[in-house]
């Protein structure tokens, strides 16, 4: 499958191909090798700071990345040939046809993820070494998932522009060029969409999704326990006390509401012709 | 004519072509700064509180014509998203579709659970305050039974509702609900049931560490489950698809509507979460006859009053086999399905779907009021 796009980029631009299939092998070898040396959990343990496998998915992902980057510009500059340069279109088919699209348009739960763990600042931490170095590990882990997965989406890019060339080819020998920018976004958008459609069903695609699901969770609950900490020697409540609180408050308000419900049925049997209508506003 | 060359632009269409869209970018800058507020309010159907309990609230919608069905009908949202998406805009909403045809029509909102909601479960949300909405209703009205109109997650809340307390509910209406979990896989089609798909992807304790670290199901960690459903659309749509509609004052005011809708993401109780994706979406329970409700086994076969399933034909998100997979398991002969067209939100708020939706509901409760 990869050859068969790397051929078709190969005969629509001329070159690239050979870059794919290194990259690629790049990737797939790195990744092998990531993967023998990974803890169980899949994060680093604390105290053994392994930057091996994030520096390994950093090179695997930049091979990929720049062999994509140079067909999404090449493909960009060639719906601009001549003299209908246009600043505006130029923009917005750069965007369209930008790689880094499949990351922040279909990872949204990676950003959301990332977003949301990253929430509290902690620089002043630098004393707890300890939890230090198990949240700085859990970060690390979510930095190299979240690589991986880009990896994916970007095979899955370079999947979708292969498609592309290959139907644009077959259109140039049955003489039907395209004629209109527009023609050829809607030919992208088609083969984009069912590319990652497809891409989102598989088995590789759901595992790195889960695995970044997992880091960010674990990344999260390690800046909760240094939150604790701190928390804890200056004398503010903790988020497990408050959860604890919050638990009671709950509890509180069902047996409320039980009670409520005991008195009114014993209102009911008491009058049974309470079916008039009257006003009832609860606890408005 | 194309040289063997794929792409043949002829520079002075692709001239035009830039023209054209300077122009409407143009035009879209101008009626952007031109916009406030009131031009983008959804939700606008007066209507109002009549009970609340903790962050829920019951309203009572202003009736706009003459009652022609008795029972009065309750509205019941899920936890994800919100029931606002039933009245978006004037001339696209249920509400006053329903309205218009004399439906006495109530709605509970859930309003927005937070951290310290993490500990509510779809045992109090079912069994605790939608039980309370209708029992408020019924005593309001002094009526033994009202009618349910369950949408999405909603739907599944009036379901279980109406399997525990059959004797409350005169008839039941659900709309894009789903009942098998695992009914993606019937038809299997590109594109639709990922969030099923996707949930299976996890473990259990996936999920439990979900919750525990962020306290509920973060409105925005959905948001972007959804987006992924449809990811060219999310990619175009706030350039192509906008630049399609901002030159339209109608559309790019319905466009801006929409999205203000999908912003609005309240966060789904963690404990509540844990059930809707462990028990339902993971273990099929609830067609397994093994969902419970405060210790109650939700019996499908117990909602023996009149049911009318709704599903919409390319609705990605509740393919219609999970939903039609009910007419099967409940215990009235009274069954019908109504098959719109369009997906989930654009039954809603499509042109023709949301005329259907309202006068067929309307005309099935009227034949059984």
């Amino acid at each position: 499958m990869p050859f068969e796009y790397m051929k078709a980029m190969a005969e629509l631009w001329g070159r690239g191909g050979q870059d794919f299939a290194a990259a690629q092998q790049n990737f797939f070898a790195n990744m092998a090798k990531a993967v023998g040396q990974e803890s169980p959990s899949g994060v680093p343990r604390a105290g053994v700071f392994d930057p091996q496998s994030l520096t390994q998915a950093n090179q695997a992902f930049a091979k990929l990345w720049s062999s994509a980057i140079e067909i999404s510009q090449t493909i960009s500059r060639n719906m601009q040939a001549g003299e209908s340069q246009n600043p505006v279109v130029a923009q917005l088919l750069g965007k369209i046809f930008d790689p880094r699209a499949w990351f922040s348009g279909t990872d949204g739960m990676d950003q959301a993820l990332q977003q949301m763990a990253e929430g509290p600042r902690l620089a002043d931490v630098w004393d707890t070494e300890r939890k230090m170095l198990t949240l700085f590990n859990a970060w690390t882990a979510l930095r190299r998932r979240s690589l991986e997965h880009n990896t994916v989406m970007l095979e899955a890019w370079l999947q979708a522009a292969g498609k592309f060339a290959k139907d644009l080819n077959e259109k140039a020998d049955r003489k039907e060029a395209l004629g209109s920018w527009r023609e050829v976004l809607a030919l992208w958008v088609d083969t984009a969409n069912s590319t990652l459609l497809e891409t989102q069903r598989s088995e590789t695609y759901l595992k790195s999704q889960r695995e970044i699901l997992k880091a960010s969770t674990d990344l999260r609950l390690a800046q909760q326990e240094m939150a604790a900490f701190y928390s804890e020697m200056f004398g503010y409540p903790t988020r497990e006390e408050l959860d604890d609180v919050h638990r009671a408050m709950t509890e509180l308000r069902r047996e409320v509401r039980k009670l409520q419900r005991a008195s009114r049925d014993v209102q009911k049997k008491e009058m049974p012709s309470a079916k008039a209508p009257r006003a009832r506003k609860g606890r408005v | 004519m194309t040289n063997g060359a794929p792409i043949h632009i002829k520079p002075e269409q692709a001239i035009s072509e830039a023209a054209a869209l300077g122009e409407k970018i143009a035009r879209g800058v101008a009626l952007f700064s031109k916009l406030h507020d009131d031009d983008v309010a959804i939700a606008t159907t007066p209507k109002d509180e009549v009970w609340r309990q903790d962050k829920v609230s019951l309203y009572h919608y202003r009736p706009l014509a003459d009652k022609k069905v008795a029972t009065p009908v309750l509205i019941v949202y899920g936890l994800i998203g919100r029931y606002t998406m039933a009245d978006l805009q004037e001339d696209r909403s249920l509400v006053r579709n329903l309205l218009n045809l004399g439906i006495d029509l109530y709605v509970v909102d859930w309003g927005n659970p937070s951290r310290a909601d993490r500990w509510l479960t779809l045992d109090d949300y079912i069994d605790g305050y939608l039980a309370d909405c209708v029992e408020a209703i019924r005593e309001r009205h002094g009526i033994d039974k009202v009618s349910l109109l369950g949408i999405c997650e909603g739907g599944v809340f009036t379901t279980c509702y109406a399997a525990l307390h059959p004797q409350t509910v005169k008839s039941m209406v659900l709309t894009i609900t789903p009942i098998d979990f695992h009914g993606d896989t019937v038809e299997n089609r590109l594109g639709h049931g990922f969030i099923n798909l996707w949930t299976r992807s996890l473990t259990p304790e996936d999920v439990d560490r979900l919750i525990e670290a962020y306290g509920n199901l973060p409105g925005e960690f959905m948001g972007s489950v959804f987006s992924q459903m449809t990811p060219m659309r999310t990619l175009l749509k706030y350039n192509l698809d906008l630049l399609e509609v901002v030159d339209d004052d109608k559309k790019f005011l319905n466009f801006l509507r929409m999205e203000k809708w999908i912003a609005d993401r309240p966060h789904h109780p963690g404990e509540a979460a844990k059930q809707w994706l462990k028990d339902l979406y993971q273990d099929n329970k609830l067609i397994n006859g093994t969902f419970t409700i405060n210790g109650q086994t939700v019996n499908l076969c117990n909602i023996t009053m009149p049911v009318l399933n709704v599903f919409a034909k390319d609705d990605h998100i509740i393919p219609p086999a999970t939903s039609q997979a009910l007419g099967a398991h409940v215990g009235t002969k009274d069954y019908s399905e109504l098959a719109l067209p369009g997906g989930h939100v654009g039954v809603f708020v499509g042109g023709k779907s949301q005329a259907l939706l309202g006068s067929g509901i309307v005309k099935w409760l009227e034949e059984r009021s």
